[in-house]
């Protein structure tokens, strides 16, 4: 049955990550509130998704990048249309927690370009594909914009889109290395990729036991 | 005293009821009648279908009697969304018959009419997914869900992300307000403003990350990790005739539609 089936992938991720997803949505949310509080002209509405993926790993950042997508369509239905791309960011970020690219604060600076390639070269394939390069939201101006002074649709989504992506991911992948550094040690330890953040071996590794006991 | 308690526990006996027709429709069967709805109104090729249909979503949000919320929600949708969709479209898609010619740009017939097409369909796929969770409360959908197996585990994911969106955007702004009293500045240029970002959201984000290990705490003290079936303290209406009914009607009407549509009848 279903159900059961998700509690035992569940249960592969320990206990906490359950309650880490709701809180990485909310974090998506939440991000993108400041924001425009703040009226920053960016959406850091992944940090949630990002921050999971490199904390939980690749699958519960993709779930936290789905629902968050879901929940959003609630009042904007457009916008499932770009889900793939927040779940890609997770899987994404999941990969980059794992081989401790969040422990280096430059090579969490670069790590955005990689996530700025997803949102931006992606994200402007899904608008040309499901939306015909015409999708909605600040970035249609400026393809409208690009497109009357003459350039091509195709091409005025891509350069209208990466930029704005590369802005976007600076201050996202800088604010999840910032939390990686806050979370107490004895959070991180109960997380499923805590032991990179530890410096620790990893604890699913099998000759690793020897060594941690050891140390 | 046990009159009153016998009165309560009366009420949490029967299935819960919200005292209306159409908000006691059975959840599933509410998302089979408004997809067959969104199904009708995009299977023909005019903008006409996809506007009634639209237009009865909204009489449909009348007799639940959310009506007023749910009319300036989709209102604040169709010119946020439907009127870009439809201007840029109609701007930019190249066509034979110029309406009015505007420099380098040209208003066409075929522009306006592939506009009108694809914003209105948009906006009635828009219109069915408001409704229904203009009508649908997550906590009754997810209550459905989790009596046809799904997990609980999945409905506390998505339930408690709401709270948490509410909970911590709150916060967020306390948090906010406190660091601009003690001096951070929130206006500015926007390197000034970003600078902010930090010490708002890093303590916000990293207290609610805290608070999962009592959240884990406190549910498995409610036995929220036990293998059996869960129970809770209110149930939905049992499935009825009008449910059976609707669901019926439903999928008589995607059929007739697709089958218009493949020997096309429009």
């Amino acid at each position: 049955m279903a159900s059961s089936r998700f509690a035992t992938f569940m249960r592969g991720y320990g206990r906490l990550t359950i309650f880490m997803i709701p809180i990485g949505i909310a974090i998506n949310f939440v991000g993108g509130q400041i924001a425009l509080l703040l009226k920053l002209p960016i959406y850091l509405d992944s940090i949630g998704t990002i921050l999971v993926g490199a904390t939980c790993g690749g699958l519960p950042g993709a779930l936290v990048g789905l629902v968050s997508n879901a929940i959003n369509s609630i009042t904007s239905p457009p916008t499932f249309a770009f889900a793939v791309l927040n779940v890609a960011f997770g899987l994404l970020a999941g990969y980059f927690g794992r081989i401790g690219v969040f422990r280096v604060w430059w090579k969490t600076l670069l790590s955005s370009l990689a996530f700025a390639f997803i949102g931006g070269f992606c994200g402007a394939l899904i608008t040309i594909w499901v939306f015909g390069g015409l999708a909605v939201g600040g970035g249609a101006i400026v393809v409208g914009a690009l497109t009357a002074m003459g350039m091509d649709l195709n091409t005025a989504n891509f350069v209208a889109q990466m930029p704005m992506d590369v802005l976007d991911k600076v201050p996202t992948v800088l604010i999840v290395y910032a939390i990686i550094k806050g979370i107490p040690r004895r959070l991180l330890v109960k997380l499923p990729l805590g032991w990179v953040y530890l410096g620790q071996p990893n604890p699913r590794a099998k000759k690793s036991v020897a060594a941690t006991a050891a140390s | 005293m046990t009159s009153t308690l016998a009165a309560v526990a009366a009420r949490y006996r029967r299935p819960m009821t919200l005292g209306n027709a159409v908000l006691d429709i059975h959840p599933t069967a509410m998302v089979a009648g408004i997809t067959a709805l969104i199904v009708v109104g995009l299977v023909s090729a005019g903008w006409v279908a996809p506007l009634v249909v639209s237009v009865l979503f909204v009489v449909i949000a009348f007799l639940a009697g959310r009506g007023r919320s749910y009319l300036g929600t989709i209102l604040k949708l169709w010119l946020a969304v439907g009127l870009i969709l439809f201007v840029l479209r109609a701007l930019l898609v190249k066509g034979q018959t110029v309406l009015v010619p505007l420099g380098p740009i040209a208003i066409t017939r075929e522009g306006i009419q592939d506009g009108l097409r694809f914003s209105i369909a948009v906006m009635a796929i828009c219109g069915g997914v408001t409704l229904f969770f203009a009508i649908v409360s997550m906590r009754r959908l997810m209550l459905a869900l989790e009596r046809i197996g799904v997990s609980p585990r999945v409905s506390y994911v998505i339930l408690a992300s709401f709270q948490a969106i509410t909970d911590l955007g709150a916060t967020a702004r306390v948090v906010l307000d406190a660091q601009k009293a003690r001096g951070i500045e929130a206006e500015g240029n926007v390197f000034v403003r970003a600078r902010a970002f930090f010490p708002v959201l890093a303590p916000v984000f990293l207290t609610a990350m805290s608070a999962t290990e009592e959240r884990a705490i406190a549910l498995d003290a409610r036995a929220f990790n036990n293998p059996g079936r869960h129970t809770s303290l209110l149930d939905l209406k049992t499935w009825t005739g009008v449910d059976t009914a609707l669901v019926a009607v439903a999928a008589a009407m995607v059929a007739a539609a697709v089958a218009g549509g493949v020997l096309g009848w429009f």
